[in-house]
C-alpha cells in the first residue's frame, strides 16, 4: 500500500474511532452522575445517627442501607469498567493504525527525501503535517484514556466527598480545545481524502 | 413468561397450585416495583417542597390591603404551598395503601403454600413425597421461600409506613436524603431476596433452565 493510501485509511479510521469514543463517553455521563448521587446519599447516611431518628425502630437499618448503597456503587463501577475496556480498544486501534503508517513512512523516508515530505500545496497538507496530526490524535486518546482510567482506579469508597465529586472530576477531563484541533486538522484533509 | 414443558405437569392439584403461586409472586413483585418508582417520585416532590418552604420569606405581619388585591399575599402563597404538599402526601399515602394490599396477597400466597405443605405431610408423612413435584425442590422449600419473601416485603412495608408518616415533618436535609435512600434502595429487599424469586420461577418452570 502506498503511504498516501495508508494515510487516507488511517484518517478514515480515526473519524470512525472518534465517533465511537464520543458515544461511549456519552454512555458514561449518566453513570458518573449516578455515582455522584450515590456518594451524596452515602454522605448523608454517614452524618445521620439512624438510631436517633424515627427510623431507629429498625435496629439494623443503617447497615442494611449502607450495604445496598455499596452494592449499587459496585454495579455502577462494573458498568463503567465495561465502558473503559471499549475505550481501551479504541485507543489501541488508533495506536496500531498510527504505528503502521509511521513504519511505512520510515521505510520509505530515505527514498522520499525531506523535501517531498515537507512539500505542501494549497489543498493538500504535507506528509510531515499529516503524520504529525496522526501522532497528535494518538497522543490525545492515549492521555484521555489514562486520565479517565486513573480517576476510576483512584476512587476510594471511604472518601465519600471524592465519590460525590466524581462526576464533576470526570467532566473536567474533557479537553474541547484539543478535540477541536483534531477536528480542524481533519477538515484540512478533505481534499486529500477525496483525491486518489 | 414462558412455561417449560418439563416434567412439571399440571395434573396434580398441588403442582398446579405451586406453579400458579409462583406466577402470582412474580406479578406482585412487578406491581410492587412500579409502586416503588411512583412513590419515589412523590417522596422526592415532598422533600423539594419542604426545602422550598424552608427558604420561604417569613410571614408579613401587616400586608397592605392594596397589595393583596394584585399579588398573592404571603399567607395565600403559604396556603397554596401547604395544599400542594398535602396533595403529594396523599399520593404517597395511596401508594403505601396499595403496597399494603400487595403484602396481604403475599400473606395469602404463603398461606396457600402452607396448605400444600400440610396436605403433603398428611398424604406422605413428615418426609413429604419421594419424587419432587418439579425439578428438585421439596415442597417444603417452596414454603420456606414464600416465608422469606413475605418477611422481607412485610418489613419493607413497615419501613415505608414510617417514611410516609415522617417525611413531611422534617426539614433536616440529611435525614430527608436518608428517607429517600431507604425508599429507593429498599434495604429489606436486597438482591438476594429477588434471587429467591428467580429460583422459585426456575423451579416451577416459569423461567427456562
Amino acid at each position: 500500500m502506498s503511504l498516501q493510501g495508508a494515510l487516507r485509511k488511517s484518517f478514515a479510521a480515526l473519524q470512525n474511532h472518534r465517533a465511537v469514543w464520543r458515544s461511549v463517553l456519552e454512555e458514561c455521563d449518566p453513570l458518573m452522575e449516578s455515582l455522584g448521587n450515590l456518594g451524596e446519599q452515602m454522605q448523608a447516611l454517614s452524618r445521620v445517627r439512624v438510631s436517633d431518628t424515627p427510623l431507629g425502630v429498625f435496629p439494623d437499618l443503617q447497615e442494611r442501607l449502607q450495604f445496598q448503597l455499596l452494592q449499587a456503587v459496585d454495579v455502577l463501577l462494573h458498568r463503567l469498567w465495561d465502558r473503559m475496556s471499549r475505550l481501551q480498544a479504541i485507543r489501541d486501534s488508533i495506536g496500531n493504525q498510527v504505528s503502521t503508517v509511521l513504519q511505512l513512512y520510515q521505510d520509505a523516508a530515505d527514498a522520499l527525501g525531506l523535501a517531498a515530505a515537507t512539500e505542501r500545496s494549497s489543498v493538500v497538507p504535507s506528509l510531515a503535517d499529516m503524520l504529525g496530526w496522526l501522532q497528535d490524535a494518538e497522543r490525545f486518546y492515549r492521555r484521555q484514556f489514562l486520565q479517565r482510567k486513573t480517576l476510576l482506579q483512584t476512587l476510594r469508597l471511604d472518601d465519600l466527598a471524592q465519590v460525590e465529586g466524581a462526576s464533576k472530576s470526570w467532566k473536567s477531563l474533557e479537553s474541547p480545545d484539543s478535540e477541536q484541533q483534531i477536528t480542524d486538522n481533519l477538515c484540512r484533509l478533505s481534499f486529500f481524502m477525496e483525491s486518489q | 413468561m414462558s412455561s417449560s414443558s418439563t416434567k412439571f405437569s399440571a395434573v396434580t392439584g398441588s403442582a398446579r397450585k405451586i406453579k400458579d403461586n409462583a406466577a402470582d409472586w412474580h406479578n406482585l413483585m412487578v406491581k410492587w416495583d412500579k409502586l416503588n418508582t411512583d412513590g419515589f417520585q412523590f417522596a422526592t416532590n415532598i422533600v423539594n417542597m419542604r426545602n422550598s418552604q424552608k427558604h420561604h420569606q417569613p410571614l408579613e405581619d401587616f400586608p397592605s390591603a392594596s397589595a393583596s388585591q394584585t399579588f398573592p399575599s404571603a399567607v395565600q402563597q403559604q396556603a397554596a404551598a401547604a395544599a400542594e404538599l398535602q396533595e403529594e402526601c396523599s399520593k404517597l399515602q395511596a401508594v403505601v395503601d396499595q403496597m399494603v394490599v400487595i403484602v396481604t396477597k403475599m400473606e395469602h400466597l404463603t398461606t396457600i403454600q402452607r396448605g400444600v405443605q400440610d396436605l403433603e405431610e398428611f398424604q406422605f408423612g413428615p418426609e413429604g413425597r419421594t419424587l419432587p413435584l418439579c425439578h428438585s425442590w421439596r415442597t417444603k422449600d417452596f414454603e420456606e421461600s414464600s416465608q422469606v419473601l413475605l418477611a422481607a416485603f412485610s418489613q419493607e412495608l413497615k419501613l415505608k409506613q414510617v417514611i410516609l408518616q415522617k417525611l413531611a415533618h422534617t426539614t433536616a436535609s440529611d435525614l430527608h436524603m436518608v428517607y429517600l435512600s431507604c425508599w429507593l434502595h429498599q434495604p429489606f429487599v436486597p438482591a438476594q431476596t429477588r434471587l429467591a424469586l428467580e429460583a422459585l420461577l426456575l423451579e416451577t418452570g416459569h423461567r427456562l433452565l
